[in-house]
């Protein structure tokens, strides 16, 4: 599977880019997941509800989360889990994890 | 006969050897545990309870998500004396409005003393119960196990209770409007678990170990793998379902990793694995010592089972490890095991929905596969009856009906309930089927229930849910499941729309208002004008004859 966000390939480019271009791929690459685990085709923007505006069940939104969670090396708490709703709530909460990781670039 | 314990009894029992459970949590962080250590903490955590006032047969609702503090919390409430009410854990994405909903309804209904919960589930119960239709703040008391085990007074040994009190409330699944918490007693439990240990059963042996995903706030987690391995004893894996869902190879490599003998899941479950585990993951797979490989809690499909048995071929899965399976929380647990592997029945289609028999099927007519779910265990029975409670003969579909020492008490505080569901000792199970050879076929049910991936829905409540919509007619709502023998659900509405509405948005605005609701998705939306869903002399809708309009191609002309 391709890794994109190893140590080594995070250290790679001047820190100031680095902000912007790591904010669009957790966005990019979590839409990119959501389409392709989606049974009909749909457009995720980050306002949209995962079960009621893009028909998401529980176990496909398990599934997504498995899916986020192997793509971005990261584990999701339980609690988060209750409470995220909308596409935009996790990019944030993806992106907080990721960030959180202990060998993630200062 | 071995002499029936009490679930506290088992536990000393099993204390007293060397095996024990293994937790993996939904992150995949792992526990082991004795069960001698478990009975340490269960009197720690009981004498804390003790030492509340609380007294033998007070309910305590347990809302738990870890597994482990889940299983520990379980039998501290047990050990105590006090009757666990095990409710379903806030799990996914914008569920919590629905948790909270169904929660606060067996809380209060259950009249359970305290809740047994963590630090972060306890909110979203208070904030919920504060909301003014929700019936006020809560009046139980609030604990954490991590409050209960500073408690220094430990029990010197579990509550001495009897087989005949009461063991567990467990609350159907699914109902908002009418929760019914069916009443089990530890003698229920005994036997059940008696019967599915035996022969006739899981046929247990030494170095069996038990794997298990299976939520353990339903009967087939909790009696079906938790208390059966205790009662064994046994060892046993008990995962997270939220790791199995993320990650259904987890349950796999654990059932490797530990050497799995016996294991149960939903046919959805055996689905999901074939259709998510990659072929490259096969090669590090060892199934060759899961001999039982359960299958029970909705419709089996042979095919689902049959493309697992091959996909998993290679890593060592034996077609003949599948046990399909029959059981419902009001008979505790399990009704009948079908040992041999699947086993299909193919009958006539046409004989079977126009003249209720089930004849095997001669050249070339259009069949239906029914499953053989196996034959009544020793000291129970099951029997086929039609409307006015005679026994029907072999072949014939019927009522299922069941008895013995596994049928519930009765459902909590529900007289009239209990009465319809338990007749001169037979309980009526719902379900409809046949005997053919002394076995067990299901084809469907009489109940309008809706059943998606092993979780009950009631049609009221979700008709209910739809009745404020913009759009739609005056209790112009019908919802139903047409089922299918050995095939899933389908979930359809038919709507009745007033003048003017707008189709597309309506449509889009029932399957939403359902899934945020009930966390169900709707296969088909029907809209139809006002005056479509036949209806009785005092206006209510028969959703019975709906389904059957629909079926037959004269609902909606």
């Amino acid at each position: 599977m391709e890794r994109f966000d190893t140590p080594s390939a995070s250290a790679a480019g001047p820190t100031a880019d680095m902000a912007n271009a790591t904010a669009d791929r957790f966005e990019r690459d979590t839409i990119d997941i959501l389409k392709r685990l989606s049974r009909r085709p749909i457009e995720p923007t980050l306002d949209k509800e995962l079960m009621a505006d893009l028909g998401f069940d529980s176990l496909q939104i398990l599934e997504f989360i498995g899916e986020l969670e192997d793509h971005f090396n990261i584990a999701v708490p339980l609690n988060s889990l209750t409470h995220i709703r909308t596409v935009g709530q996790i990019v944030a909460e993806v992106r907080g994890l990721a960030a959180s990781r202990p060998w993630a670039p200062a | 006969m071995s002499s029936r314990k009490t679930i506290g009894e088992a536990l000393v029992a099993a204390a007293d050897t060397h095996f024990g459970l293994r937790f993996i949590e939904h992150d995949a962080t792992t526990k082991v545990t004795s069960y001698r250590d478990l009975l340490a903490d269960a009197l720690c955590i009981a004498g804390a309870l003790r030492a509340h006032g609380y007294t033998s047969g007070d309910r305590v609702a347990l809302v738990i998500p870890e597994v482990s503090r889940f299983v520990h919390a379980f039998f501290g409430i047990v050990a105590a004396g006090l009757v666990p009410v095990p409710l379903c854990p806030p799990a996914q994405a914008g569920d919590v409005a629905t948790f909270a909903k169904q929660s606060l309804h067996i809380i209060r209904a259950s009249r359970a003393v305290a809740v047994l919960t963590t630090d972060d589930v306890a909110p979203l119960l208070h904030a919920s119960a504060g909301h003014p239709d929700a019936g006020g703040p809560l009046s139980q008391t609030f604990h954490t196990l991590d409050q209960l085990r500073t408690g220094d007074a430990p029990l010197a040994s579990p509550a001495a209770l009897t087989l005949d009190d009461i063991a567990l409330l467990q609350f159907t699944s699914g109902s908002t409007a009418l929760p019914k918490g069916v009443v089990l007693s530890h003698g229920n439990i005994a036997a059940n678990v008696e019967a599915i240990l035996g022969p006739s059963g899981l046929d247990a042996r030494a170095g069996d170990v038990a794997v298990s995903w299976l939520p353990l706030y339903h009967d087939m987690g909790l009696i079906g793998m938790l208390l059966s391995s205790l009662y064994a004893p046994a060892d046993a894996v008990l995962m997270s379902q939220v790791l199995f869902l993320k990650r259904p190879s987890a349950w796999l490599n654990a059932i490797s990793t530990w050497g799995g003998t016996v294991s149960y899941a939903p046919n959805f479950a055996y689905e999901l694995c074939r259709r998510r585990v990659k072929s490259s993951q096969l090669a590090a797979l060892d199934l060759s010592r899961w001999r039982v490989a359960g299958c029970g809690a909705e419709p089996i499909r042979p095919d689902t089972l049959m493309q697992f048995a091959d996909y998993f071929a290679p890593a060592g899965f034996a077609a003949t490890s599948f046990l399909p399976s029959y059981g419902l929380a009001e008979h505790s647990l399990a009704v009948s095991f079908a040992h041999g592997g699947l086993d299909v029945d193919v009958v006539d289609a046409e004989l079977l929905v126009q003249e209720s028999r089930a004849v095997p099927v001669v050249n070339g007519a259009a069949s239906l596969r029914i499953v053989r779910c196996g034959e009544p265990f020793p000291g129970h029975a099951i029997r086929i009856v039609d409307e006015a409670f005679n026994e029907l003969p072999e072949r014939h579909v019927g009522s299922i009906v069941a008895a013995g020492p596994s049928v519930m008490q009765g459902y909590f505080e529900q007289p009239a309930a209990t009465a319809g569901a338990l007749r001169d000792g037979w309980l009526q199970t719902g379900d409809l089927g046949y005997m053919a050879n002394g076995s067990l076929y299901l084809c469907g049910r009489t109940k309008d229930l809706i059943i998606r991936q092993g979780r009950k829905y009631h049609p009221p409540d979700i008709e209910s849910s739809l009745a404020d919509l913009q759009g739609v007619a005056l209790s112009g709502v019908v919802v139903f499941a047409i089922t299918t023998v050995g095939d899933t659900d389908e979930v359809v509405a038919v709507i009745e729309t007033r003048a003017g509405g707008r189709g597309p948005e309506i449509e889009e605005a029932v399957r939403r208002r359902v899934r945020e609701t009930a966390g169900l998705d709707i296969d088909r939306v029907i809209l139809t004008p006002p005056g479509t869903i036949p209806r009785t002399t005092s206006g209510k809708v028969r959703r019975s004859e709906t389904r059957e309009r629909l079926e037959a191609g004269t609902l909606v002309r």
